[in-house]
């Protein structure tokens, strides 16, 4: 008797939404949007994927390239030319050989891809200093990063609220306004019930479309999305959108038990919108800046220059040596496991490590701030629903901010060993050998643990859950305590 | 049996009930007369859980409604003064919701056809959406819900206002054969003559207090207005 009360006002809720409209209409504006978004987002990730193929065809042909100039070389039927000679050290461990270090896209990276597209997901590793290729593009808070392009995630957190406000501001109100109210509940029937009912068949439909459309769409068109931990991914994906519509839902109900009046209601959810989406976001954005200030460019761009003078002038004389290539060809002949490296690069080389040293404190301030300005971030996110649930979505689309702290330790892992390999052969003048080539650092993408991607999503989940709790809660104790009258 | 025991409501500094003492027996139909603002809504919405007393206490068969609403609702089948519908469903369908609420069973259509007609809806308009019924086309649907639940109480608030004279005698005749089955009526009403044709006992109200309540048959119909002219002007 008691789930039957709650499957008849189930069904005839739909019935009125269908027959009124609200329903086809919302659903079909929004199955758009989100399909909409969904398709930008693999077009974007398949052209991201492609780039980075070519990006790698690329350096396997010139690796291959430079291989097959070493064999020349070594068989002396070769002079390679001055600054592009595979038998080389300072040559091949800088632009010559250099390897790209790159993200690969995750499997549910079409979700959410609004941020990468400010953050560079590959560069080439040399050795040159960091300073000078990592951190000579603005990196801004990452919260601010996260919006601006139509993809999923921003469907989800900023659209979604306001399709579920346009189905459920009058959730209660428009009962009373119509007078069906007295009605209902002169029958067996208690108000949460009803309200349950109502809010499950909304809550149902749209959250269904919500997330049906975008898994579908990545389980036919990313065929990466298969495997199980993808999979996971998918079904926390799910979880956090759920939990995200529900908060919405019990937004609507707290209005609907608080006031009396659609217009009212309608007003007030939309205000709650303003505030918990786009305000809040905006302020905590500022707080951070102010709490914990971006480290300034201009100081770092103006300590390299510093460095560099001061290092430009310590290997003045190696700087200002003569190449030697024009009156003895045979220097660019490796000869006996030699290669004698000339005083410029040497010196170019030195340049850079030396750089590096000295600017490894502030790089330190820099990767620290950063670190902390994410970390109030996670902490006082927990103040708006759209900031944790943003962040987590980015998150499990592989393009969230810890994921991308995570590529930038591993790019000066990486860095370190690409320098550490090339040092002694350059200072001591060793000639390249193909064992070299083959014993070459090569990039490793180690990818972010499920376990920790999930421990990090069950917080977020739990958070915006609790939120639910609370607002629902306050929700249903007052709608115990309303008439129908 | 619907009682009310020495009940009061007050809203905020207004008391819209006074200490009102009322019962309705099976088989009687209550006829609850006074002027506008005097209490009668207030005191069917209490029997309907919709308000809380502020005291005494308001009993349907013995229950008292406070303690389990939705068992005292299972009794009682309710028409108010304006019968609110979904108007973008049928008037079927709308009895088909409402029917099915009521008592938790599946109606076929030709069961809510018959409870229309018995209504005094035609057949014809049962079809339409209810946004293009009249006032009197609601209310018979209304009419019909009741007949559906088939309740031992029924609590009518001004139930005839809006139906035509023909459709106001059919519903009397309703009136009385659920009288003789055994159930319970409060009707309110502000038609004297309809109080003393169809009610067996007949109460008047005046500012929150029940200030008479008589049997229908000691009353001719010049009695009681004139009764109840005297009570409006005292
Ligand atoms: N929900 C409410 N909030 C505040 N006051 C109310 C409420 N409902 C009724 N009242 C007040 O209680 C008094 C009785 O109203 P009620 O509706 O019971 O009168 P009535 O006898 O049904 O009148 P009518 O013949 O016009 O239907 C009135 O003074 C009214 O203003
Ligand atoms: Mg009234």
């Amino acid at each position: 008797m008691k789930a039957r009360t709650f499957w008849l006002v189930f069904a005839h809720e739909a019935r009125v939404l269908i027959a009124d409209r609200t329903l086809p209409l919302v659903l079909t504006l929004f199955a758009l949007l989100i399909g909409y978004a969904i398709t930008n987002g693999i077009v974007e990730i398949r052209a991201r994927d492609a780039a980075v193929a070519s990006i790698l065809t690329k350096q396997n042909e010139r690796n291959a390239r430079n291989i097959d100039q070493l064999q020349r070389i070594n068989a002396g039927i070769e002079t390679p030319a001055p600054f592009s000679n595979a038998a080389d050290p300072a040559n091949v461990g800088g632009g010559l050989g250099g390897r790209f270090a790159y993200v690969p896209t995750s499997a549910l990276a079409p979700m959410a891809f609004g941020q990468s597209d400010m953050i560079p997901n590959y560069y080439q590793v040399t050795y040159r200093s960091r300073v000078n290729f990592m951190y000579d593009s603005e990196i801004e808070n990452p919260w601010n990063l996260l919006s601006g392009r139509f993809d999923v995630a921003f469907v989800i957190v900023y659209l979604l609220p306001l399709f579920i406000f346009a189905m459920s501001y009058n959730l209660l109100s428009a009962e009373r306004e119509q007078g069906t109210l007295r009605m209902l509940l002169s029958q067996p029937l208690t108000l949460t019930k009803l309200v349950l009912a109502k809010v499950s068949i909304r809550a149902g439909t749209i959250l269904t479309c919500a997330i049906l459309i975008p898994v579908a769409a990545l389980l036919i068109f990313r065929p990466e999305t298969r495997d199980a931990v993808s999979l996971v991914q998918l079904a926390a994906w799910a979880v956090l959108v759920c939990a995200y519509g529900l908060f919405w839902f019990a937004v609507a109900v707290i209005a609907n038990a608080f006031s009396r009046s659609s217009a009212a209601n309608a007003l007030v959810l939309v205000g709650s919108w303003v505030v918990l989406v786009l305000i809040v976001p905006v302020l905590l954005n500022l707080a951070v800046s102010v709490a914990s200030p971006a480290p300034s460019r201009t100081e770092l761009a103006t300590q390299t220059r510093l460095i560099t003078v001061d290092g430009l002038r310590r290997y003045q004389k190696l700087f200002s040596a003569d190449y030697r290539y024009s009156d003895k060809p045979d220097l660019l002949l490796p000869k006996d496991g030699r290669f004698e490296v000339q005083s410029r690069p040497k010196a170019a080389f030195m340049l850079q490590r030396d750089v590096e040293a000295d600017i490894q404190k502030l790089l330190d301030r820099f990767d620290a701030q950063l670190e902390g300005q994410q970390s109030l971030v996670d902490r006082w996110g927990v103040i708006s629903p759209a900031i944790i649930v943003h962040e987590g979505l980015a998150a499990l689309a592989g393009n969230g901010s810890q994921r991308y702290l995570h590529f930038q330790r591993q790019v000066a892992t990486f860095h370190a060993t690409w320098k550490q390999f090339f040092e002694p052969r350059i200072l001591e003048s060793r000639a390249m050998t193909e064992a070299d080539f083959a014993a070459m650092p090569t990039w490793k993408w180690q990818e972010e643990t499920l376990r920790r991607q999930l421990s990090d999503l069950s917080v977020r989940a739990i958070q915006i859950l609790a939120l639910v709790l609370v607002v629902a809660g306050i929700g249903f104790w007052r709608l115990k305590k309303s008439s129908a009258v | 049996m619907l009682e009310a025991l020495n009940v009061s409501k007050d809203f905020g500094a207004n008391r819209a009930l006074d200490k009102v003492t009322l019962r309705v027996k099976p088989g009687e139909i209550y006829c609850l007369l006074g002027a506008n603002g005097a209490g009668k809504t207030t005191l069917i919405n209490l029997f309907l859980d919709f308000i809380e007393p502020t005291s005494g206490e308001v009993r349907i068969n013995g229950r008292k409604v406070a303690d389990d609403p939705l068992s005292t609702k299972r009794d009682i089948a309710y028409i108010p003064e304006q019968v609110m519908l979904y108007g973008v469903l049928s008037g079927i369908e709308n009895l088909k919701y409402f029917a099915a609420l009521a008592t938790g069973e599946r109606h076929s259509r030709e069961q809510l056809l018959a409870l229309l007609t018995e209504a005094g809806l035609p057949e014809a308009a049962a079809d339409g959406r209810v946004s293009t019924y009249s006032k009197g086309m609601r209310q018979k649907v209304g009419i019909a819900i009741a007949l559906a639940k088939n309740a031992k109480a029924l609590l009518l608030d001004e139930p005839t206002s809006g139906l035509d004279p023909k459709a106001a005698s059919e519903f009397s005749q309703l009136l009385a054969k659920a009288r003789d089955r055994g159930v319970a009526v409060l009707t309110t009403t502000h038609d004297l003559f309809h109080a003393k044709q169809t009610g067996t006992r007949i109460g008047i109200m005046k500012q929150g207090r029940l200030v008479a309540d008589l049997s229908s048959q000691d009353l001719s119909h010049t009695d009681l207005e004139t009764l109840y002219l005297q009570h409006m002007a005292a």
